[in-house]
């Protein structure tokens, strides 16, 4: 029934081998002064293709943490839904032995108009839990997201970090060996965390393997034993957390690099931004 | 899973709406009446079979749910993008459930033909037992042409109001309004080409023999529905890594 391809001999959890993908950006016709301005206020766009992940090679192995450090937009989100083959490789080959969830964007695939029980069994549903099983964890799941209550309830308007805290409990309900995590690693308040931790642990203990992306530092530095160090499209390194995390201080994000290439190349006088 | 989309959506347009279901009976209803005055009374052409109100109703439903599915199909992917994103199911359930969808609630509407059978007092013969047939076949055509449109949008949004306007072009280019027998007769060959045309056919068989065509015809039809699922399966999978993209 399901799309993704799973190698049952594989000896690592997940393998990439030489995967490239290329993400396609519209942009909006910027710049070019008076010249342009028709244009621009057309709408004009114009498609941009470029390689957002190039020839990664690297496996993780079962029961392995490892964090996925980058900076935001360069290519770990693609990293993570890539490995649970949500996205298909352009070029390469990625293989995994199990169903690795993929914890990315989860959060907006909840539909405010369904309510609470019917968002589980879709999204549950959506990560290969067969009704039955649903069926079985309803109760379990939302007694760990702290809405029993509201069970029977349309989902509507719901506080984001109870929406945070029902997408996390279904994929923790999932029985699966491996994880894609991006941010959600914990969700909650101060208490509700340390049950996300404790269940986490449990989890690590058992070998279920985990592949994480996060900005906060402290929950990599608590819960990975390795790093890959991604920049500019390419594993820089593959080494321990602590280094990889100062590997990231030194990166200069992109947004930030084009920002200070466009200062340098401003020379145009009546050149105004786009709102 | 795909049972469950399909109930949830259904639900939804079921309790979102006042009359609810009296709404799946109302719309082709009205349409069907609409389309019977102008055309029976005031224009008083026998483009069709008598009785003409029975036939317009035959028509209009399942060209309700084809261009329904497929207008809706060519939405699918975009609207379940957050869901296509964490989804481990194929792709195709997308265009699947939109399809089926349709297809529950034109079998929803099926009483207004029964109550266009007893207001005109017409009982059908054997070959009713087509009407299956034809649905199969309807839904067999609008997977493979759903797939096909839903990934063509996914990669040029254009598509999506290229295929509007063909559907309005398909809708008089189709026997819905008229009968098949009635158009000169070189032409009829080639309208085979149309699939509408046999499943229509099939739809109405059971009322009217003369709605009967030859083997040649079906099979020529059936040709063009095989090629369509053909085409939109290949379509579809030489795509499905850009619909997952998202661009």
């Amino acid at each position: 029934m399901a799309r993704i391809h799973l190698t049952p001999g594989l000896d690592s959890m997940i393998e990439f081998a030489a995967v490239s993908s290329s993400v396609t950006r519209q942009h909006r016709r910027a710049g070019g002064g008076r010249k342009h301005a028709i244009r621009r206020m057309a709408g004009e766009f114009h498609n941009e293709t470029e390689w957002i992940l190039r020839d990664i090679t690297t496996t993780v192995g079962a029961g392995e943490s490892v964090a996925l450090i980058g900076l935001p937009d360069e290519g770990r989100e693609e990293f993570l839904r890539l490995a649970a083959g949500t996205l298909m490789a352009d070029e390469g080959l990625v293989q995994r032995r199990e169903y690795v969830i993929p914890m990315v964007g989860v959060v907006p695939a909840l539909d405010r108009s369904y309510t609470v029980r019917q968002n589980i069994y879709i999204v549950g549903g959506l990560l290969g839990m067969t009704p039955d099983e649903v069926e079985s964890k309803v109760g379990s799941i939302a007694e760990q997201a702290d809405i029993e209550g509201r069970l029977d309830k349309y989902l509507g308007t719901a506080r984001p970090v109870v929406r945070q805290k029902l997408a996390w409990s279904i994929c923790m309900s999932v029985d699966t060996r491996a994880y894609a995590i991006d941010q959600l690693l914990v969700v909650g308040d101060q208490e509700y965390r340390e049950h996300c931790w404790a269940i986490l642990e449990r989890k690590r203990a058992e070998g279920v393997t985990f592949l994480v992306s996060s900005d906060t530092d402290e929950h990599l530095q608590r819960f990975c034993d390795r790093a890959i160090v991604l920049s500019g499209g390419v594993i820089v390194a593959e080494t321990s957390v602590e280094e990889g995390l100062e590997m990231r201080k030194a990166m200069t994000p992109d947004s930030k690099r084009k920002r200070e290439k466009a200062l340098a190349d401003e020379d145009d006088e009546d050149d105004y931004e786009d709102l | 899973m795909l049972r469950m989309l399909v109930l949830r959506d259904l639900q939804k347009t079921y309790t979102k709406l006042r009359l609810g279901y009296l709404w799946t009976l109302l719309e082709p209803l009205g349409m069907s009446i609409v389309l019977w005055l102008v055309f029976s009374v005031l224009l008083s052409r026998n483009i069709g079979q008598q009785p003409y109100a029975l036939f317009i109703t035959i028509g209009i439903l399942p060209w309700w749910w084809f261009t329904k599915g497929i207008a809706q199909s060519t939405r699918s992917f975009k609207r379940n993008a957050n869901a296509l994103r964490i989804s481990l199911l194929p792709t195709q359930i997308w265009v699947l459930r939109v399809v089926l969808v349709s297809m529950i609630e034109f079998i929803f509407s099926l009483p207004i033909i029964v109550l266009a059978m007893i207001l005109t007092r017409t009982v059908p013969g054997p070959l009713i037992l087509l009407f299956p047939v034809a649905i199969f076949v309807q839904f067999l055509l609008m997977y493979g042409l759903g797939l096909l449109v839903a990934s063509g949008v996914a990669v040029i949004p254009d598509l999506a109001r290229i295929v509007r306007i063909v559907m309005r072009a398909l809708f008089y280019l189709s026997p819905v309004l008229y009968s098949i027998t009635k158009i000169p007769e070189y032409i009829q060959p080639f309208a085979s080409v149309n699939p509408m045309v046999a499943i229509l056919g099939l739809y109405r068989v059971g009322f009217w023999s003369a709605e009967i065509e030859t083997a040649w015809h079906y099979a020529l039809s059936f040709g063009v529905i095989i090629m369509i699922i053909v085409i939109g399966f290949l379509v579809f999978k030489r795509l499905e890594s850009r619909i997952l993209k998202g661009s």
